[in-house]
């Protein structure tokens, strides 16, 4: 089974993928009329900063077993078996925030949605774009991500590529150029810059 | 093998869905002092307050026991352990023999002293029951007097003041939320309270309740009167555990249980607000009586007594609530003694109208107080659940560009 | 101890200042850059393209993604196109400031410019004789009017070379002809810029960095150049004078008026106003001691060479000097105004006026000064500064002025030397001078504010290198106590004895960002006198704390000029090595000169250090390993 896969030495911060995602939510499905809707939708992946200006698409990694699931008060969290998704329920939830409590990952956000009660404020966070799975599409953070940063593939083959990777790198003759030896270079300076504010 | 599990709570609850997933032949009892089926006790007060209706409470729907094969008995009470005969007799007096016993009996709450405690419309809050009683006399009710500033007396007066009756609630200390939070978040706290109208006396206890049949008024210690119609007694919670017998089984303020929830008697265990295990921040046993604790050591304990060693870390004393436009998360050693192992950070951002304080062990965060962006308090929380050593600055962390990222390690 | 806001500044003005603001619940410019974090790496590396609507387009550096616009442009060429309307926009910011100075002096030739007049007589022949002008017997408004003619057309397209390029070493036309970057007109080349980039247009990366180079050569030896040139001539060249630097030069017993922006047509104007007896008189009567007039970043510093104008700070400090709740009034024209200061100015007293007719900002009333009713218009905006005052809340000056010294155009560096350049000329071959630096640009919250400037300021002249600095840079200089003359303490012990001996700190002030154009008549005037080419002189430049594309500009026009210049923040061209490579390596082949990116101020010490006494073995003078 395909599932979300984040590379983070590939993102390079330009939020394409939150833009995709909550006009992937919104009830238009276009950017321009997404942003006008009320409520207006929200991203359910979340870049962050790093510690060197870098990017990171934070995004929900539907555990198993789910912390915020095992902490809702009234039952709203269930996964659905067929894909493993962890999905909130907004019609049960309370907004009490017991699951950002109990996620390790911060991805869970609260305010209001379209599919749940008109202004109720509710949790949310990704739901692995169940619906345009079954549309025969792939997750919107995906499409948009032009890096490579978020694949959608089959966690076996995310694997045998990092192990492969690692292998060549103890590999005493094989020589790797950097992939990206200009994003390499912004790297170094970003790092140099940030070291600097720290007297 | 004969599972007995005492307490019906999501502690023993969760406990009996372990055992069963490992276990389909056991033979399972519940024996529970409550009638009702489990429910979500922290959401009590949204029944008080209003904004939860009675359907919503309970955490299993109505066919639980029968898909788990579940042997409950509910209104009936444990009377006694007889350790040796590995057997216990409840008040109704039958007698459960078990291979595996589970103390999953919850708390009740703690009594206070004072005149006049036979009066009418004098509760405490703990079970859905205390707040269908509270609901059925609200109607006639005008001015609620709340005692204790604790999660409890805290809900209490808010759900109250929802309901709009005028509310005083007098507490011990400086301000609410002594145990969960510090005195810069509990000052915001107690300003964003009296802003919304609630009436705050601090430093002060009551001596006696007067009144005909119903309370009319309260007398407190420096001579003062309240005139009340209800009183909600928040005075925190007592592990349940007249029934443990205290030479067999060790009981601190509750059952001591080791990394494996299980108390010092063999094939004994304790999970949920009766028990006492190791504290993750404090790193000493300790009585956290919260729902994500009772969730997690009901689910170890379960395993434990199936026969899957399951080791459970410790637990962590933490909350979250929101409270009128105030988010408030709170989690760890909040107050630390002033030691030159203890750093603290706190910083509050008043043009964002955010709090937060993060309390480190040398290279360790051990607590936290955070007050509006609570969004992301989860990974501050699995830092200190995890004793995780840092590898970044302090300061990082009380950032607002805080976020998980900061955590891995950085890329080449 | 670590102070609060520390990693933010190295100045102790601004650690106070930023407390100041936090408590006041005001949003500085910081706390804008921490939000912005991430920001985006395509835009970053310069692999964004948005110049036309079949975009916008990105290039995935890590090569798995698209590798071409829609219209097919690669990495290389999307780089190139951006960094090419980057200097297109800074060399029209110094041209159109130039601009303006000229209708100045041609208001002036016709008695059009009440306020204005010819500040410097002897300037305004030497420069008029340069454009071929007539000088002999004829008064000084004749020779103004056609000079104002003469510069025009060097914006215009009818020339097939500007006019002051005549002042660059003969080796280094012969090498811009070579590769046909001779600069012909100011807006022409601009113009071509924006046309080049135009989707379909030049695909050539290297012919576009060509271009690029050629467009900022027409932004140093023509805008820019005519500006520093013709303020001279209206409002007079700088000599040596004494300042001030930091808030502290905000009074708490007087009018504050703080000018912030660009061109001195607005500034001199406000001066004149501020010197009025009737208003400082006026002033009095409202229970002032006086007016204080100061000044933020370029035309502060054009005040502070002409006439000795304290000067509150550089850029990062503009909206910071707001918090003292002591401006009366803050007068802007254009370039690197913050659009925030209007937001910060509503949570104190502060009036904040817009001057210019192509500057409009957010929470600022406009009154826009033309050369016809500057001199009016001055007297009444300080007027209604003084009737401010009453309204001051909390005053917060907490640091007392750091003294400085300011004024060294080229013209006073010759005159500081003798007369001529031979004993500075003399030190260099010594090596009692090892050779001389620009510190230069503007302040960037991606570097600690003004470390940059500072640390490599201090390591260069530690190492008997004299250093020469302009806009932000030199506020940042003179904050740290650089240009007083007991500096020398701070300089290497050859340094510290020319320096002794001729009564000028190590560091000179020479001005404000255009007047990085005398950094190259100096630079022009040093080879010719050793008969060399500027590429070949043990000199560097170094922007090390840059944001503006202004810089981007200045930066090019140095190299191309033939001076090394080492960047601080990385500049969005990390998408391309074929781009890297050619501005950091193959320019040496080209032009003599390269582009050199180290955030860190040691390091970029050390590099230039190492350029250096390459040059001086080059020269065959003493030399040493660094």
């Amino acid at each position: 089974m395909k599932r979300v896969v984040v590379h983070p030495e590939r993102c390079v911060g330009c939020m394409q993928c939150m833009l995709a995602c909550a006009t992937a939510h919104s009830q238009s499905g276009v950017l321009f009329t997404a942003v006008r809707e009320s409520p207006q939708p929200r991203p359910r992946v979340h870049v962050g900063v790093g510690l060197y200006g870098e990017g990171f698409p934070n995004r929900c990694r539907h555990c198993d077993p789910a912390p915020c699931q095992l902490a809702c008060l009234p039952g709203a969290i269930s996964r659905d078996s067929a894909s493993g998704t962890v999905l909130i329920d907004p019609e049960r939830c309370i907004n009490c925030a017991s699951c950002a409590m109990a996620c390790p990952f911060g991805v869970i956000r609260y305010h209001p949605e379209h599919h749940a009660p008109l202004g109720k404020t509710v949790a949310v966070k990704c739901d692995n774009c169940l619906a345009r799975l079954r549309q025969g599409r792939i997750p919107a953070c995906v499409e948009a991500c032009k890096t490579g940063a978020l694949t959608f593939e089959e966690a076996d083959a995310a694997l045998k590529r990092q192990t492969d990777a690692v292998a060549r790198s103890v590999s005493r003759t094989a020589e790797e150029a950097p992939p990206a030896p200009g994003f390499a270079l912004l790297t170094a300076a970003r790092k140099s810059q940030l070291a600097l504010k720290n007297p | 093998m004969q599972y007995v599990i005492i307490g019906n709570g999501v502690a023993g609850t969760h406990a009996a869905e372990s055992i069963r997933r490992l276990d389909p032949q056991g033979v399972i009892t519940l024996i529970a002092a409550e009638k009702d089926a489990p429910y979500c006790r922290p959401m009590i007060s949204m029944l008080l307050e209003g904004s939860a209706g009675a359907h919503q409470l309970p955490i299993r729907g109505p066919d639980f026991y029968d898909t788990f094969k579940i042997d409950a008995l509910g209104g009936d009470r444990v009377r006694a352990i007889d350790v040796a005969a590995r057997a216990v007799t409840t008040a109704a007096g039958r007698r459960f023999s078990f291979d595996r016993l589970l103390i999953a009996s919850g708390a009740d709450p703690r009594p206070i002293k004072a005149r006049g405690l036979h009066l009418e419309n004098l509760f405490f809050m703990r079970t859905a029951a205390h707040v269908m009683a509270m609901l059925r006399v609200l109607p006639a009710c005008r001015r609620a007097l709340v005692l204790g500033g604790g999660l409890v007396g805290f809900k209490a007066a808010y759900a109250l003041l929802r309901r709009g009756l005028a509310v005083t609630l007098l507490i011990r200390s400086g301000h609410p939320l002594s145990m969960q939070v510090d005195r810069e978040a509990g000052a915001m706290i107690l300003a964003a309270l009296k802003k919304k109208g609630l009436t705050v006396r601090v430093q002060a206890e009551v001596t006696a309740f007067e009144g005909g049949a119903t309370v009319t008024r309260a007398q407190l210690s420096d001579g003062s009167e309240i005139p009340c119609d209800l009183v909600v007694i928040g005075k925190g919670v007592l592990p349940a555990l007249d029934f443990v017998p205290r030479e067999a089984i060790a009981v601190d303020l509750g059952v001591v249980v080791d990394q494996h929830l299980e108390t010092s008697a063999a094939g004994i265990f304790a999970a949920g607000d009766a028990a006492e295990a190791y504290d993750i921040a404090r790193k000493t046993r300790w009585v956290n009586a919260i729902w994500p604790e009772a969730v997690a050591q009901g689910r170890v304990a379960g395993m434990n007594m199936a026969g899957r060693p399951t080791p459970y870390k410790g637990s962590l004393g933490r909350n979250v609530i929101r409270i009128f436009d105030l988010d408030v998360m709170t989690g760890g050693l909040v107050n630390p003694p002033p030691d030159a192992r203890y750093t603290v950070l706190q910083h509050h951002d008043r043009r964002r109208q955010r709090y937060r304080k993060l309390v480190f062990r040398y290279d360790r965060l051990v607590g936290m107080v955070l007050v509006n962006a609570i969004e992301q308090g989860g990974v501050l929380l699995s830092l200190i659940q995890g004793e995780i050593p840092l590898r970044v600055r302090r300061e990082a962390l009380m950032a607002p560009s805080f976020n998980f990222r900061q955590l891995l390690p950085a890329t080449a | 101890m670590k102070h609060p806001f520390s990693e933010n500044t190295i100045t102790e003005d601004g650690r106070l200042m930023l407390r100041k603001m936090e408590k006041d619940q005001v949003e500085t410019v910081w706390e804008r850059f921490s939000a912005q974090q991430p920001q985006c790496g395509f835009c970053e590396m310069g692999l964004s393209c948005r110049v036309c609507n079949m975009g916008p387009c990105r290039v995935d550096p890590f090569g798995e993604g698209p590798q071409q616009g829609v219209c097919g442009a690669d990495a290389d060429i999307i780089v190139a196109r951006n960094l090419g309307r980057m200097i297109a926009a800074g060399a029209a910011a110094h041209s159109d400031h130039g601009r303006d100075l000229v209708e100045v002096l041609a208001a002036v030739a016709e008695g059009q410019a009440p306020g204005y007049g010819i500040g410097d007589e002897q300037k305004l022949r030497r420069v008029a004789a340069e454009f071929g002008i007539a000088t002999q017997e004829r008064a000084p408004a004749e020779i103004a009017a056609d000079l104002a003619q003469a510069m025009q057309e060097d914006y215009g397209t009818r020339r097939k070379s500007l006019t002051l390029l005549a002042r660059a070493p003969r080796k280094r036309r012969e090498l811009w002809a070579q590769l046909g970057i001779t600069p012909r007109g100011i807006d022409r080349e601009t113009s071509e810029m924006m046309h080049r980039t135009h989707m379909g247009v030049d695909n050539g990366w290297q012919s576009l960095l060509l271009h690029g180079l050629r467009n900022a050569l027409s932004d140093g030896w023509g805008g820019s150049m005519i500006a520093t040139e013709v303020s001279d001539i209206l409002f007079g060249t700088p000599k040596v004078t004494p300042t001030s630097v930091n808030v502290g030069v905000l009074k708490a017993d007087q009018v504050n008026i703080v000018v912030h922006g660009h061109n001195p047509v607005v500034s001199e104007m406000l001066l004149q106003a501020c010197q009025a007896p009737e208003l400082i008189d006026l002033a009095r009567a409202r229970g002032a001691q006086g007016i204080t007039l100061a000044g933020l970043c370029c035309t502060g510093n054009e005040l502070l060479m002409r006439h000795g104008i304290p000067m509150a700070g550089n850029h990062l400090m503009t909206e910071l000097v707001i918090a003292t709740g002591a401006v009366e009034m803050m007068l802007v024209d254009y370039q690197c105004i913050m659009p925030s200061l209007g937001a910060v100015a509503a949570c104190y007293h502060t009036r904040m006026i817009s001057t210019s007719d192509k500057a409009r900002f957010p929470g600022m009333t406009h009154r826009e000064f033309h050369p016809d009713n500057a001199r009016e218009l001055a007297r009444t905006l300080v007027a209604e500064a003084i009737e401010n005052f009453s309204r001051r809340g909390e005053v917060y000056i907490p640091v007392a002025p750091a003294p400085s010294l300011g004024g060294f155009s080229v013209e006073t560096i010759i005159e500081a030397l003798g007369g001529s350049p031979a004993p500075l000329i003399a030190a260099l071959k010594s090596g009692q001078i090892r050779g001389a630096v620009g510190v230069v640009g503007c302040n960037n919250p991606k570097i600690r504010h003004d470390f940059g400037h500072v640390t490599l300021t201090r390591r260069l002249i530690e190492n008997d290198i004299l250093v020469v600095d302009t806009g932000c840079a030199a506020i940042a200089n003179a904050k740290a106590g650089f240009k007083v003359a007991e500096a020398i303490r701070y300089a290497g012990p050859g340094l510290r004895e020319v320096c002794g001996a001729l009564g000028i700190p190590p560091v000179l002030h020479m001005g404000s960002c255009v007047d990085n154009v005398r950094i190259l008549v100096l630079a022009a005037a040093l080879a010719d006198a050793l008969g060399v080419d500027i590429s070949d002189l043990p000199i560097a430049g170094a922007a090390p704390e840059w944001y503006s594309e202004k810089a981007v500009s200045i930066g090019a026009y140095f190299v191309a000029s033939g001076v090394t210049t080492v960047l601080g923040p990385m500049p969005p061209i990390t998408g391309s090595l074929n781009v890297v490579k050619l501005l950091t390596e193959g320019l040496a082949d080209l032009l003599g000169a390269t582009f050199a990116v180290e955030p860190d101020p040691e390091k970029a010490a050390v590099l230039i250090r190492r350029h250096i006494e390459n040059r001086r073995a080059k020269l065959g003078l003493p030399a040493v390993q660094v």
